[in-house]
Parts: structure tokens; C-alpha cells; sequence
């Protein structure tokens, strides 16, 4: 067991400074908390802001359709024909690859 | 224990403050050791990996720790707080001649220096830097290791370039921490051992605190238990 | 490097290794598990498993991972070359984020100043819009066929893959389809993405309507939001063109789509030739008939966007008549998995079709169940929507980065060490 003669005196904490200290504290976490949780619960946002934008080029396309495209029923007039033609079979289709077989 | 110099002995530093300390060695100085090694990347993969695991469960000692500490040491951490801040015409003094350490380790000449409290100015701003920083890096710590995925990229840049600022600061100002406790080798007998000093000592070092902090035990042979804080709220 | 074919673009992201910080965000954002390194050491990625999406590199916080494939000088040296014709194909989501490297807020529709910002700096336009709504054409007519066969017991008038079918635009699930669940290959479209078929028609219909030039002559630059895309356009199969020139006397050997410039990249070109968004003359050019394109054409760039455009086309080819309701709000949004159910009247025979379509986006959180559904033949659905990156291309691996914001769509406590 220790010997000793000598202590420091009890530290007096006033209630005013004991809340003071626990309202300053509770209010340093619950800004922070709450901040936080705003940080995390934006994070999608730009790209529902993004898919905004693009939902509005949809609204105000004069044609909403793909098969309106004027530029498109031109092409297919004058060069492929119709969708799944012989020329566009080669030209717009592809094949895939099973490249696990690949060395 | 008994002690082999002669004199009246102050209680220095209680047992939950020694508890702390220890608390500190075995969660702060693994996590600050392992955590130069993540920040220059020092060895294979499995290394710094497992560098990791020992700085997050340094991280776990050091924050239970504090947070102990706090609720137990209420009264500490208050008296703590209050002399860190509290600076005068001596601090001033003190610091301009840095507390008479130069001179007395480079000339080997002892000088007057302005009295001082508990902690001397030196100490006091390591205490400001210790406090506010050790508070920084525990909460960046654990935002980074809970918050990465869901947190915004820039947020957690800014926690890992206050996490690694306030790191590289206090893992650099442990040493000299370590360095002034062996230096001053009855301080270090006091942490490490029972807590008490000889009062000549104290008040040669921290006359202000012996002048006006200090009072007779009244229990001269028994620690304070665990878990009482001795402060009164009025 | 295995599992690549010949020529391919083999390595296109990389970390850097003296910014990496080993915190792992990149593996929570890796569809492919490619990501090598333990918690805490520098991390790298392995090409072969990677599928070159760049979600790691848009989430890293360090900003510690690189697109390597940097084309902006070759580009500009093609653009003063007076002997070639440059053309930009620029995908839906770029004029909704490329505003945000010039200052403007995400989601700013900046069609006006990005096309006029592209003719001051030499281009001439196919907007990829325009490929949409032919991939659409003739993704739509491919699905339509399939039904009439599988569900309607029509005789098949082409070879058909099997249904479910599956969307081929993304070139970041193409690949995941090619090296990790081959056996679901039938069920892809065949239809190449919106960015290839631009290609291959810019430099047949394109060359020879459009610009009257020689299509060797010619540079298809594909501006897309992806950073895969510069891995699908080095794909040895994608030179149609070429092909269909020299069946027609042509000798010259050239990929379809010469070069691609991720949104990030096109931001560093215009800043290199001084060309700022804000203050550059808009341009419609209402005179190109490739730079035309439908409403169902621009939102391809959303989760969801391919699968309502296909529907509005495909109820008007089956039924006769227009959707009633364009707008199709059940494919909408950020879930994960998006399920509908759209009643069709066969207008030639009049039987009811229940056309069951998934839409999947974020590969990494929510595909595994319904590909091993299809799979195993027990898939609910006749036509799935596959992107890889989550909230589709708008949040595509080559967007400008947004610091305030990640990917991570999923539940916020799935990360927490003790869940």
C-alpha cells in the first residue's frame, strides 16, 4: 500500500459546469450525428440529379418514341432496310465470347 | 512500497489516473508504432495487414480507455481541463526561458524559472495537443473504419488528412513524451509505481500546486478506490 | 493475360500505388472481386478478372486510381488534321454531368453547349441518342420475335437466342457475362450496344449520306461515360464497317469506333483548346438527321431508361397502338431490383401476352440471384435490363467525380463490422 502524506483537494465542479460541460459535449455529437447522417444520406443524390436531367430531355423530346425517330426511319429507308435485315444482322449484330475458354 | 528516501510523500497521481496511463501505453502506442508503419506502407502485405488489426485493437484500449477514464476521473478530467487552460505572466516567463531545460541539459547550469502548477507550461500545451487531438483521432478513426463506402469521398479525405496530421503529431510527440518522463526519473517512478513523490520534490518542480493544491491525508496508507470520484458537485 | 482475344485493350484501370491508403472502398464497389491487397496494404487489380467498369476509381476517396488509356492528345492531333472527318457518337449521360467540370450543378442539361462546344473544337456529330433509339429497333424487334415464337408459337424467321433476353448495351456486364456466367450467353441480345452501331453506321450510311467522305478517312471518337467502353471498342469483332467495305471493293482494315474519351476526358480536351461550356455558342444542328433522337433514346443513360424505352416501342409493334402512359414509373429509381408486369393484346391474333421485365443495376450488390435463376430455367421474366454501374450510365465509371456523393445504394449497415 501506498504512503503518502500529502493529497490534492477534491476538484469542485459546480452543477453549472457540469451541465454546461454535458450540454456543450451532447451538442457537439448530436450536430455531428445528425451532419453525418445527412452526409450519408445524400450520397445519391448527384445521380438521381443526373437521372433528373436526363428525364428531362425525355419531356421535352418533340418525339418520345424510338420508332418515331425521323433520322432513324431515313436510315432504315434508305440503307438497312428494317431492323433484323440481312444488312443490319451484319452490321448491328454481334456474338459474344465464352472467355473462360480463351488462353 | 517503501521508498528509501526520507520526507513527506505526496500523492502525485491516483490509481484510475495510473490505470488510464496504462490504458494509453497498451492502446495508443501499439496504434501509433503500427500506424507510421500504414502510413509509409513499411514491409510485405500480410505485414501491414496485420499492422492494421493490432491499430484497430489499439484503437478499441485507447477509446475504451478515455471514455473510462472520463466517467470514472470526472474530477480529473475537469482539474485537467482546467489548468491546461488557465495561462498567465509565468507561463509566458516560463516558456521564453523554456523552462530552464536548455540550460540545464546543455550547460549543465540551473537557472530560476517562474513557479509553476501541476504541469508546467510545456506540459500544459502537450496537454491541449494530447486532448483535443486524441479526441480528433478517435472520432476520424472510427469514421474511417465504419463510414468509407457510405460517407462522400470528400468527407473521408478530410477525416484521413486530420487522422494522419494529428497521427504523425502526437505518435512524434509520444516519444518526447517518453523521453522527458525518463529524464525526469522520479516522475516516472511515481506513473509507474504508487503515485507519490517526495513533497521536497514537488515543490521544487510544481511550487504553485504545493503552495495551494495540496492538504494532509487523512487516510495516509490507503489509495482512493476505483470507481469514487472524490469531486463534490455543489 | 488470359481471357482476352487479340489486340484487345488489356489494362485500363490502375491503382496508384504511392496514393493508395489500403481502406478497401474499392473492393465494396468491385463487381468482379479483381481487387487484390489486404486491408490496409496497397491494393492492385487484377485485368484479367477486372471488367473496367470504374466504379472503384469514381469511389476511391484518395482519388488514388487512374484511368490509363488517356487519347485527348491524339484526338486533338486527329481534330487538326484537315484530311480526317472526326466524328463524336456522345452518349445520353454525358450532357447531364459534363456541366459539372465546368462548374455547372449535376444533372444540368447542357445538349446545347456541349454539341456547340464540340463543333468549335472540329467535330461533327452522331449523337449516340440516335444509336439508342436504333438499338432499341433492333433490340425491340429481336425480343419481339422471340415472343412471337417462344410464347405465341409462331415459326421462327431468324436464328433466336433464348429468353429470357437479356440487354447487351453495357460493356462492363458483357464482359462479367464472358468471363464469369458463360453459360447465360444465349440469353444476351444480340444487337451491339448504342456506341458500336453508331460506329459501324457512321462509317457506311454515315460516310456515304451523311458526310460524303472516304470512311477510311474517317475518326469515330465514342464519348461515353464509361471507362469499358474503351475496352469494347478495342474488341477485334468491331469493324463491321471495314468488313462491309471490302465485300464492296474496299482494302482498308479500321475498327468501327477509333478511339474513346470518357466524360472526364472530353472535360480535359475542351479546357485544352480553351473551349469553356459556359460561355460557348449553342448548336442544335437540326440539319443532321444522326443527330435526331427520340425521348426513349435519351434515357438509356438510367437504370431502367433501356427497358422503358423498349417497352414503348414494343407495345406499339405488338399491340398497334402507343403506351397510354410513357412515363413508366415501375422501372424508375435506385432499387436494386426493379420488377413489372406490362398486359400486351397481339394485334395480328389477339391473344394476351403478361410481359414480365427486371431491370438490375449495380452488379456487385444485386445481380447474382436473377442471373442464377436464368440459369437454372426457372427465370420469372421474359426481358431483363442489365447495367453494371449503380444508378446506370448517368453514374457511369467515366462521369465526372463527384466529391460529395458515392455509389453505394445499398443499406447502410451492411458494412458495420459487427453486422
Amino acid at each position: 500500500m501506498a504512503h503518502y502524506d500529502y493529497v490534492e483537494k477534491a476538484v469542485n465542479v459546480s452543477r453549472r459546469e457540469f451541465l454546461g460541460m454535458v450540454g456543450v459535449a451532447g451538442a457537439i455529437l448530436w450536430t455531428g450525428a445528425y451532419a453525418a447522417t445527412d452526409l450519408v444520406q445524400d450520397r445519391n443524390k448527384y445521380i438521381k440529379m443526373r437521372a433528373q436531367g436526363i428525364y428531362k430531355d425525355d419531356v421535352k423530346a418533340k418525339v418520345r418514341q424510338s420508332h418515331h425517330n425521323p433520322g432513324l426511319k431515313d436510315m432504315y429507308q434508305k440503307f438497312a432496310g428494317q431492323p433484323l435485315s440481312p444488312l443490319a444482322e451484319e452490321l448491328f449484330h454481334t456474338r459474344y465470347i465464352d472467355r473462360t475458354r480463351l488462353g | 512500497m517503501s521508498h528509501p528516501e526520507q520526507g513527506l510523500r505526496v500523492l502525485k497521481h491516483s490509481l484510475r489516473s495510473r490505470l488510464f496511463h496504462w490504458g494509453l501505453i497498451l492502446g495508443f502506442m501499439p496504434a501509433a508504432i503500427t500506424g507510421f508503419i500504414l502510413w509509409l506502407k513499411l514491409g510485405s502485405d500480410d505485414f501491414v495487414n496485420l499492422a492494421m488489426k493490432i491499430h484497430i485493437v489499439g484503437a478499441v484500449i485507447f477509446t475504451v480507455s478515455s471514455l473510462l477514464y472520463v466517467i470514472v476521473a470526472f474530477d480529473r478530467v475537469i482539474a485537467f481541463v482546467r489548468l491546461i487552460w488557465t495561462w498567465d505572466d509565468r507561463d509566458i516567463g516560463w516558456m521564453l526561458t523554456g523552462g530552464g531545460y536548455p540550460q540545464k541539459m546543455l550547460l549543465g547550469k540551473e537557472i530560476d524559472v517562474p513557479p509553476m502548477d501541476k504541469l508546467n507550461s510545456g506540459q500544459k500545451i502537450f496537454g491541449i495537443c494530447v486532448s483535443i487531438g486524441g479526441l480528433l483521432l478517435i472520432v476520424t478513426g472510427w469514421i474511417l473504419y465504419s463510414f468509407i463506402p457510405l460517407a462522400p469521398k470528400a468527407f473521408i479525405h478530410g477525416a484521413d488528412l486530420v487522422h494522419m496530421a494529428f497521427g504523425v503529431f502526437l505518435g512524434l510527440f509520444m516519444f518526447v513524451h517518453i523521453f522527458l518522463g525518463l529524464y525526469n526519473w522520479s516522475e516516472f517512478k511515481a506513473m509507474f509505481g504508487d503515485g507519490t513523490q517526495l513533497l521536497s520534490e514537488v515543490e521544487h518542480h510544481n511550487p504553485l500546486y504545493a503552495a495551494n493544491k495540496l492538504e494532509r491525508a487523512t487516510h495516509p496508507d490507503a489509495d482512493e478506490p476505483i470507481g469514487v470520484p472524490s469531486c463534490k458537485v455543489e | 493475360m488470359k481471357g482476352f482475344q487479340a489486340n484487345e485493350q488489356t489494362n485500363i484501370i490502375e491503382i496508384n500505388r504511392k496514393k493508395c491508403k489500403g481502406c478497401d472502398s474499392c473492393k465494396s464497389f468491385c463487381p468482379s472481386a479483381a481487387i487484390q491487397g489486404k486491408y490496409g496494404a496497397i491494393h492492385s487489380i487484377n485485368s484479367e478478372q477486372c471488367i473496367f467498369c470504374g466504379q472503384c476509381l469514381i469511389n476511391c476517396p484518395f482519388g488514388s486510381i487512374e484511368d490509363t488509356v488517356d487519347a485527348v492528345e491524339s484526338v486533338i492531333a486527329k481534330l487538326r488534321n484537315q484530311q480526317l472527318t472526326v466524328v463524336a457518337t456522345i452518349a445520353p449521360s454525358v450532357r447531364v454531368a459534363i456541366g459539372e467540370e465546368f462548374g455547372m450543378k449535376p444533372g444540368t442539361l447542357a445538349t446545347e453547349q456541349l454539341y456547340g462546344a464540340l463543333k468549335q473544337a472540329g467535330f461533327k456529330i452522331f449523337d449516340t441518342n440516335f444509336a439508342a433509339d436504333h438499338t432499341i429497333m433492333e433490340e425491340g424487334s429481336e425480343l419481339i420475335a422471340k415472343i412471337r415464337h417462344y410464347l405465341l408459337g409462331e415459326p421462327a424467321e431468324h436464328e433466336l437466342g433464348a429468353l429470357p433476353q437479356f440487354t447487351s448495351c453495357c460493356p462492363g456486364w458483357v464482359r462479367y457475362v464472358e468471363l464469369y456466367a458463360p453459360e447465360i450467353l444465349p440469353h444476351l441480345s444480340s444487337a451491339k450496344s448504342p456506341m458500336m452501331m453508331a460506329g459501324a453506321l457512321a462509317k457506311t450510311y454515315g460516310a456515304t449520306d451523311i458526310w460524303h467522305v472516304r470512311p477510311e478517312n474517317m475518326v469515330v471518337v465514342g464519348v461515353m461515360p464509361c471507362t469499358s467502353k474503351k475496352f469494347e471498342a478495342s474488341r477485334p469483332e468491331f469493324s463491321s464497317a471495314a468488313h462491309y467495305w471490302q465485300q464492296r471493293g474496299g482494302t482498308a482494315h479500321y475498327p468501327d469506333v477509333d478511339v474513346v474519351l470518357t466524360t472526364r476526358d472530353l472535360a480535359r480536351l475542351f479546357k485544352k483548346l480553351n473551349i469553356d461550356l459556359n460561355q460557348v455558342e449553342p448548336f442544335t444542328d437540326a440539319d443532321n438527321p444522326l443527330a435526331q433522337y427520340s425521348g426513349a433514346g435519351t434515357i438509356f443513360g438510367n437504370t431502367g431508361g433501356v427497358m422503358e424505352a423498349a417497352l414503348r416501342t414494343a407495345y406499339f409493334v405488338i399491340t398497334g397502338q402507343e403506351l397510354p402512359f410513357l412515363e413508366y414509373t415501375p422501372v424508375r429509381g435506385l432499387k436494386g431490383l426493379k420488377e413489372a408486369e406490362v398486359t400486351l393484346k397481339d394485334a395480328k391474333t389477339g391473344k394476351v401476352i403478361n410481359l414480365k421485365v427486371a431491370v438490375v443495376h449495380g452488379i456487385k450488390e444485386n445481380l447474382k440471384p436473377v442471373i442464377e435463376q436464368v440459369a437454372a430455367g426457372r427465370s420469372p421474366y421474359h426481358f431483363i435490363e442489365v447495367m453494371n454501374c449503380p444508378g446506370g450510365c448517368v453514374n457511369g465509371g467515366g462521369q465526372p467525380i463527384n466529391p460529395m456523393g458515392t455509389s453505394w445504394t445499398g443499406n447502410w449497415k451492411a458494412l458495420l463490422p459487427w453486422t
